[in-house]
């Protein structure tokens, strides 16, 4: 186990490295990009090389990179150009409000889709099913960004029932009850989209298992039924679905960007789109190393938790057999 | 007189489909005495599996119906028996045991948990009892160090190991009867020959009966006391082990021997094989199911379905009109098809 | 009549594969709506001008902000004055173009890296898989936010940078059959007869990734229409004058108190747009999957449980 836990801790350093030069170079290279930004226009040719070697501009992108990533290893994530203030002050406080909505997206997903799926894979082609069919058709073809919006027109404005956005009612921070009121209709809308997968993941996962022939050999066991489904189904059907979560991370972090600014939520996402407006590339640079820190951190998770689950999964280079 | 086991008494089992009930089993009557073995012959398609699922009441389970007759078990019958009923019949008073071995053990439990199962299911047995009497079970069926084994996954295991665990988990609570379908198809032919020493081992320690249920006629030969030889549903023929080979009554029954490679003829003559192939269950032919591949067939043969008919040996019935007593058939016969 | 009589009349010449996949996608309900949807769609594209007056980007102050049914104005105006259901209109070629292709580009990216990397294997595949591992790490809302802030949001950047973060799903899809089919008994054979390399790859390998591929293709239209629309109504997609629903979204939502239906309306569209092509993928991926389940319906199944009823328990 360690080994594998080795092997895998390098790989995903390996990937983050190779992201960070990834993003490095497409700043560098890019005609919008930093360099330009950062050169005020109008600037005699002399002035230009000032700026440039203040800003460290002009030494090989090599060097360069070096001393970002440096900088960024050592906490340093540069600073927000218009105003000066240190990356890391606008960026730490809106990673834990992401995590949090992520966090109970993903949580509301799973009770629900979860369940649902197993139990549509027992009742096939019922209302049940049918019905898990037609929200996922919804849930692949609806902008989510949209069905954020009606809710807020109808739930928040017309009917009055959730707050319209934002994270906290005025003055109530750090009430959980307003918290979780506050995110009832970001998690609804972000969570749509991935219900309906699970759901369908859940049961086709647990139809195939189904059919399979330990199933079989335990029915003829004299096992009862549900102990059939529950103990020896179950376990072999959420194999394919752990793997599938950890995949759909990148995807989590993509749609609460979306969430968070429909409904103004104090995210990193959010955050990512205003700098995006406002050219600030140090800091889309910072949260894009967070970003992909979190999604390999997060199918790290994901690898280790299927070598748990799954004993037939080959944990080192030797295999085992009788 | 023997005690009898399994009294299986025109059993009709199929499924529902669009073209109607497919009957993969009609009016299939069988019976086992204890320490006995009783070898269902048929090819794929002969409704053999189908039967042995009705038998444990598992059809139910595959989309399947038994529509008529009787399964006795002792004296019970089981087609009147609930499923939760059935319950505490299956894994204690019969067992059954399936082709692929890899595939009929749960990947994700261990050995020794998947036979513990059983016996504290059925047996009532605390975890440390189970896994010693687990222990104990894996020594039986031949298994070198099972204390390790015990501990062990499946896929750690060759088939022929698996096939083992396999047969010591159906044994574990020593049932009266035990179904094997197609136990050895999918093993190497070595390992082959060993699983059937276990069973035959097996069975005479515990006084066991075994419905085996095979494609192979050399493992019937092996193994059976019995034969009963199936075909499109319907018992042909059924008989001793060694008056079915020594006089086979049935065309279908001599057919299958005459195809065995070097059973008889001489070496470089053409392979026998019986013209035609198995109807599906959707286009059975009228009469006798096997008149259109039959060297013998008679008028009679394409309008009515033959009884059993008794013919020379113990027990031994053949399904045929040329074997029916009132020779009704006998007079046309040397009308013979191409 | 003899045997082989009969059986030479039982065999007719069958349809090939790809009208047997013709009939079963036309016989589908939801498939076939889905067509005419596109159909609608993609002629209200191309007649756009003919269908409506008005210039979707020409603001008219002096008519900010009408309502829906207002005089020559069914859909009413913003708060540019500029009519609704013009501007509707013409996103339409926005979402159809970027939507076909997104899905065509990405699909000639990911088959050639995906032939590429299955067909020659070793460590050109290790590598190439290693690139979509990180691909796919990464969160593609953000890398298409941060290619169009570097170079810019014209339509051409947008349509690259969106093709360039989803070929990675036909790249798995064809490196996966083509590892599959290397292995395949028929390529061997055809390589004993003599068929050269290219030849297999093209005629053999090739001809049995289509079906997925075309599924996935039909597929990715939708998802590059809403990727799209975020973009756009994120501020960096579709810029003005250029219209777009998703553009049309961001306004709704400022002025949601003032004009409602500017939130329903492109939304809607998008939702039928993309369900209908959705359906059509459903429908082409039914229609070529050679192995069907019949289906039999719950009702039918209790019916014959009752009829048969010696064993129902």
């Amino acid at each position: 186990m360690t080994e594998y836990l080795i092997r895998r801790i390098l790989q995903s350093v390996l990937v983050l490295f190779l992201i960070s030069v990834l993003s490095f170079a497409l700043m560098h290279a890019a005609p919008g990009g930093p360099t330009q930004i950062m050169l005020s226009p109008g600037l005699s040719q002399e002035a230009l090389e000032i700026q440039k070697r203040n800003l460290g501009l002009d030494q090989p992108v090599h060097i360069q990179y070096i001393r970002w990533m440096g900088n960024i290893l050592q906490g340093d994530l540069g600073t927000v150009f218009k105003t000066g203030i240190p990356v890391s002050d606008i960026l730490w406080p809106t990673v834990g409000n992401t995590m949090i909505l992520m966090g109970a997206a993903w949580l509301v997903t799973l009770i629900v889709a979860l369940p649902w799926g197993i139990y549509n894979s027992t009742r096939v082609y019922s209302i049940s099913d049918h019905a898990a069919n037609f929200i996922a058709y919804l849930g692949f073809a609806m902008p989510t960004f949209w069905f954020g919006i009606i809710l807020q027109k109808y739930l928040a404005l017309k009917l009055k029932w959730f707050p319209l956005s934002d994270m906290w009612s005025f003055g109530k921070k750090g009430d959980i009850g307003d918290l979780v009121w506050h995110l009832v209709m970001p998690v609804t809308v972000l969570s749509l989209s991935f219900l309906a997968s699970y759901v369908k993941y859940a049961r086709a996962s647990m139809l195939e298992v189904l059919h399979m022939d330990y199933i079989r050999t335990a029915r003829a066991k004299g096992v009862k039924e549900r102990v059939v489904v529950f103990r020896h189904a179950l376990r072999n059907a959420l194999i394919p679905v752990v793997t599938i979560i950890g995949l759909d991370f990148p995807l989590l972090v993509s749609g609460a960007a979306l969430t968070e600014k429909v409904f103004n939520w104090p995210g990193m996402g959010r955050l990512f789109v205003d700098m995006a407006l406002a050219r600030e590339y140090s800091v889309l640079m910072a949260i894009v190393l967070v970003t992909a820190v979190f999604v390999v951190f997060g199918n790290l998770l994901a690898d280790i938790l299927y070598a748990i689950v799954d004993p037939r999964v080959q944990l080192s280079r030797k295999g085992g057999r009788a | 007189m023997a005690e009898r086991v399994l009294e299986v008494s025109k059993l009709t089992a199929g499924f529902p489909t669009d073209h109607g009930f497919l009957k993969a089993a009609d009016n299939v009557s069988l019976k086992i005495d204890r320490g006995e073995t009783l070898c269902l012959v048929g090819e794929s398609g002969s409704g053999k599996s189908v039967t042995s699922l009705a038998i444990m009441r598992l059809l139910e389970y595959e989309g399947g119906f038994i529509l008529d007759g009787q399964i006795k078990l002792h004296d019970e019958d089981l087609t009147l028996k609930t499923q939760e009923e059935m319950i505490h019949i299956r894994g204690k008073k019969i067992a059954m045991i399936f082709q692929d071995p890899m595939s009929a053990l749960n990947p994700v439990f261990t050995i020794g948990d998947q036979i513990a199962e059983s016996l504290r299911l059925h047996q009532g047995m605390s975890p440390k009892e189970a896994e010693k009497e687990a222990i104990e079970l894996l020594r039986r069926v031949g298994i070198p160090a099972p204390e390790i084994r015990i501990r062990q996954y499946p896929h750690e295991l060759s088939g022929g190991m698996c096939q083992r665990v396999v047969i010591a988990i159906a044994l574990a609570c020593k049932p009266d009867l035990l179904i094997a379908d197609e136990p050895t198809t999918a093993l190497d032919v070595t390992v082959q020959a060993q699983i059937l020493d276990l069973l035959r081992k097996l069975q005479d320690e515990m006084g066991l009966s075994i419905l085996l249920i095979t494609h192979d006629l050399g493992v019937a030969a092996e193994m059976a006391d019995r034969i009963a030889v199936m075909y499109a549903g319907t018992i042909v023929e059924e008989g001793y082990v060694k008056d079915i080979f020594a006089n086979p009554c049935h065309p279908y029954t001599q057919g299958l021997l005459q195809s065995i490679p070097g059973f008889e003829g001489e070496r470089g003559s053409e392979l026998y094989t019986i013209k035609g192939s198995i109807p599906p269950l959707t286009q059975l032919p009228s009469g006798c199911r096997f008149h259109p591949r039959c060297p013998h067939a008679t008028p009679k043969c394409m309008q009515e379905q033959p009884g059993h008919y008794a013919v020379p040996g113990k027990d031994h019935y053949a399904a045929c009109w040329l074997h029916d007593p009132a020779g009704a058939a006998n007079e046309e016969t040397g009308v013979s098809r191409e | 009549m003899s045997a082989s009589d009969s059986a030479l009349q039982a065999v007719k010449k069958s349809p090939g594969p790809w009208k047997i996949a013709g009939r079963k996608f036309v016989r589908n309900p939801y498939a076939m709506a889905g067509v005419f949807v596109l159909l609608f769609f993609v002629f209200v594209a191309i007649f756009a001008p003919i269908l409506t007056p008005y210039d979707p980007a020409k603001i008219d102050l002096m008519n900010a902000n009408l309502p829906a049914g207002s005089e020559g104005h069914l859909l009413g105006t913003d708060e540019l004055g500029r009519d609704i259901l013009t501007r509707l209109i013409y996103s339409t070629r926005v979402s159809l173009t970027v939507g076909f292709s997104v899905a065509l580009a990405s699909v000639l990216i990911g088959t050639v890296i995906g032939a590429i990397s299955g067909y020659f294997g070793g460590w050109i595949d290790t590598i190439l898989m290693r690139f979509v591992d990180v691909m796919y790490s990464l969160p593609s809302l953000f890398i298409n936010i941060l290619v169009l802030t570097l170079w810019g949001s014209s339509f051409g950047y947008m349509i690259m940078v969106l093709s360039f973060t989803s070929w990675m799903g036909v790249a798995r899809l064809v490196r996966g059959n083509f590892l599959q089919l290397r292995e395949m008994q028929y390529v061997e054979a055809a390589k004993a007869i003599g068929v050269s390399n290219v030849s297999i790859i093209f005629r053999h390998l090739l001809r049995n990734s289509i079906h997925p591929i075309i599924v996935y293709a039909t597929l990715m239209v939708g998802s590059a229409i809403l990727s799209e629309s975020a973009l756009s109504y994120l501020g960096l997609g579709i810029q003005a004058p250029q219209t777009s629903w998703g553009l049309m979204l961001s306004n709704a939502q400022e002025f949601m108190l003032i004009q409602p239906q500017l939130a329903l309306y492109p939304g809607l569209c998008i939702l039928v747009l993309v369900l209908a092509v959705n359906f059509i993928g459903d429908g082409l991926q039914n229609a070529l999957n050679p192995k069907e389940k019949k289906k039999i319906p719950m009702r039918r199944l209790q019916q014959w449980r009752n009829e048969y009823l010696k064993s129902a328990n």
